[in-house]
């Protein structure tokens, strides 16, 4: 669909990247099979499947699927994402709509990380204010094997994320974060469990939302550990600006541990911009609007840290920073806002 | 520069400043002694833009204008600078983001070009050196695990960031080694210029061996009771608030 590709000229800053697209979950180029990357149409024709082999950690690949319909369905179709033994791979997933139609896009992500192999993967959510997102992640963790997994939501009505992650083998590693900004009447709703099924994993979870206006967002996290899952190091922290009155987030971490020999915890907070940071921000001359930006850019600095590509996350760094300036968040060299 | 008259200050019900009048010129340094709870930092709060309290009288004019009729960042562009007695951490923001987006505003508002990045490190290294930073302050949390001397050495880079008219100095010596102490003296003096002011607030003498006063005020229980020379600074060491007070 040449007209998708032109109006997406964005490229992550890296030569090396390969992108596929998707147009209302319908693959844009032929079945393929490159350096070790098979790619194919998923079930019924729709979405997609990667089956990857090898080292790609320098050749990230990004998968623009967009919505485009001018009589717009309720859409539902599944990505698979699966790495096998000793694969690395970087997926940056930029979903978007291209019109402002009352989109309802269903989109099922199963991860299959084979034994020794390291996935990370970004989930962009950066649709409109009248979308209806949602995204199921299930993620099968083996032996030895990484997961990071960043999910950034900057725009849409009610996004919805619901997160499996199952550390099935021994020695598995995984690291969650997300970030989302709500405004305007938007929602934003997790719901999370990590199970730990097999010992000497670790998983680390940090999410953060910042909610202006009348944004609401709630956040269920369930960190379970099996019987004789020992040795397990499970973290869970959801933190939650409120700019105002009006804006509404209900959280709630909980742990459910059935092995003894585990170092596990949680924390949630919600909390306000900080009076007396406001006062020094403001005491070195800066303006109150733009105090309160650093403020916010302050706070989701340690989410933005975690992804480790420094190509990618200043670039995140600028399209948050331009987000919360009530901007749109477009690349300069890009027509469409997207990363 | 500037003037204060009569200048009442409530915290709540609390009245904390009953009455302070105070002038300061070009040139001139101030210091600002007398026991904990006289209204020290008070004064120095309000003036800044702090609004937890509240002027029920009085005026205080800067450069011409009503202070209080001005925004906390609209006072620091015009150049006034609060020196914390408690500088506050910011995690996630880095020195030198908080110290570009502050000099660039003063910039607009001086109407000159925004620096550049190059421009901006070198400034910035030139300052450190002032105070003896570390170099691998510039991309740390601001005041993040900073030591206390480090942080009130933060307090004087900043100053020499923004080059301010009149800067108050809220108990910058406190908690600091006698080392640390040298290095914020050194950079007050090296700061100062015949244009700008000074009005440092210590409990201590000993501060004001390095930076000489031109004028000392014990302020008690909301008023300055006493103003002279640097030699009452001496006196309040020997002897004590309570002889000067009664």
């Amino acid at each position: 669909m040449p007209e998708v590709r032109r109006v997406f000229r964005c490229t992550v800053p890296n030569e090396n990247i390969r992108q596929v697209f998707l147009v209302d979950g319908i693959l844009q180029e032929e079945e393929n099979e490159r350096n070790g990357i098979v790619l194919q149409r998923g079930t019924n024709q729709m979405g997609l499947k990667l089956h990857i082999s090898g080292d790609h950690s320098q050749e990230p690949i990004q998968v623009i699927s967009v919505r485009n319909e001018d009589l717009p369905r309720p859409l539902e179709f599944s990505n698979r994402w699966e790495l096998a033994p000793g694969a690395v791979a970087q997926i940056i997933v930029c979903d978007h709509t291209m019109q402002e139609y009352l989109y309802k896009t269903f989109r099922y992500s199963q991860i299959k990380v084979g034994d020794g192999a390291h996935l990370d993967i970004l989930f962009m959510q950066n649709e409109h204010h009248r979308s209806n997102y949602r995204l199921d992640i299930d993620a099968q963790l083996n032996e030895l094997s990484g997961l990071d997994c960043h999910i950034l939501s900057l725009y849409g009505g009610v996004i919805q994320n619901t997160l499996h992650v199952n550390m099935q083998r021994p020695g598995a590693v995984c690291n969650l974060d997300g970030l989302y900004l709500a405004d305007g009447e938007q929602e934003v709703l997790y719901d999370i469990t990590v199970r730990h099924d097999s010992p000497g994993c670790d998983s680390r979870q940090l999410f953060k939302g910042i909610l202006d206006n009348h944004a609401r967002a709630s956040f269920d996290g369930t960190i379970h550990v099996a019987p004789g899952a020992q040795k397990t190091e499970a973290y869970q922290a959801n933190h939650n600006l409120l700019l105002t009155h009006d804006a509404r987030i209900t959280t709630k971490p909980q742990l459910e541990i059935y092995a003894d020999d585990v170092k596990c915890s949680h924390g949630a907070t919600i909390g306000r911009l900080d009076e007396l940071e406001l006062f020094y921000l403001r005491s070195r001359g800066i303006p109150l609007a733009e105090a309160r930006m650093l403020q916010q850019m302050a706070f989701v600095q340690d989410v933005l840290d975690r992804v480790r590509n420094d190509a990618i996350r200043s670039r995140l760094e600028r399209m948050v920073e331009s987000r919360l300036r009530g901007e749109f968040t477009k690349c300069s060299h890009c027509t469409m806002h997207c990363c | 520069m500037l003037s204060i008259k009569d200048l009442y200050v409530k915290i709540g019900d609390k009245e904390i400043l009953s009455g302070v009048n105070l002038e300061v010129k070009p040139g001139e340094i101030h210091a600002i002694m007398g026991p904990n709870g006289s209204g020290k930092s008070t004064l120095a709060a309000v003036l800044a833009g702090r609004e937890t309290f509240t002027v029920t009288q009085g005026s205080a004019v800067f450069m011409g204008k009503d202070l209080f009729e001005l925004a906390p960042e609209e006072r620091a562009r015009m150049g006034l600078f609060l020196g914390f007695q408690y500088p506050v951490e910011i995690p996630g923001l880095t020195n030198v983001n908080f110290m570009k987006a502050a000099v660039n505003e003063q910039r607009k508002y001086q109407d000159l070009p925004l620096l550049t990045s190059g421009e901006f490190l070198k400034l910035m290294r030139e300052k450190m050196a002032i105070v003896k930073m570390d170099p691998s302050f510039v991309g740390r949390g601001v005041n993040v695990g900073f030591s206390g001397g480090e942080k009130k050495r933060n307090e004087i880079f900043q100053m020499a960031m923004l080059e301010p008219k009149l800067a108050f100095l809220d108990e910058t010596d406190s908690g600091l080694d006698v080392d640390a102490l040298r290095v914020v003296a050194r950079g007050v003096n090296k700061l100062k210029t015949k244009e700008n002011a000074f009005v440092v607030i210590t409990h201590y003498q000993r501060l004001l061996d390095y930076i000489v006063p031109d004028m000392v005020h014990v302020l008690y229980k909301g008023r300055i009771v006493k103003t002279a020379g640097k030699e009452l600074a001496l006196e309040v060491e020997t002897k004590g608030y309570d002889h000067i007070i009664n």
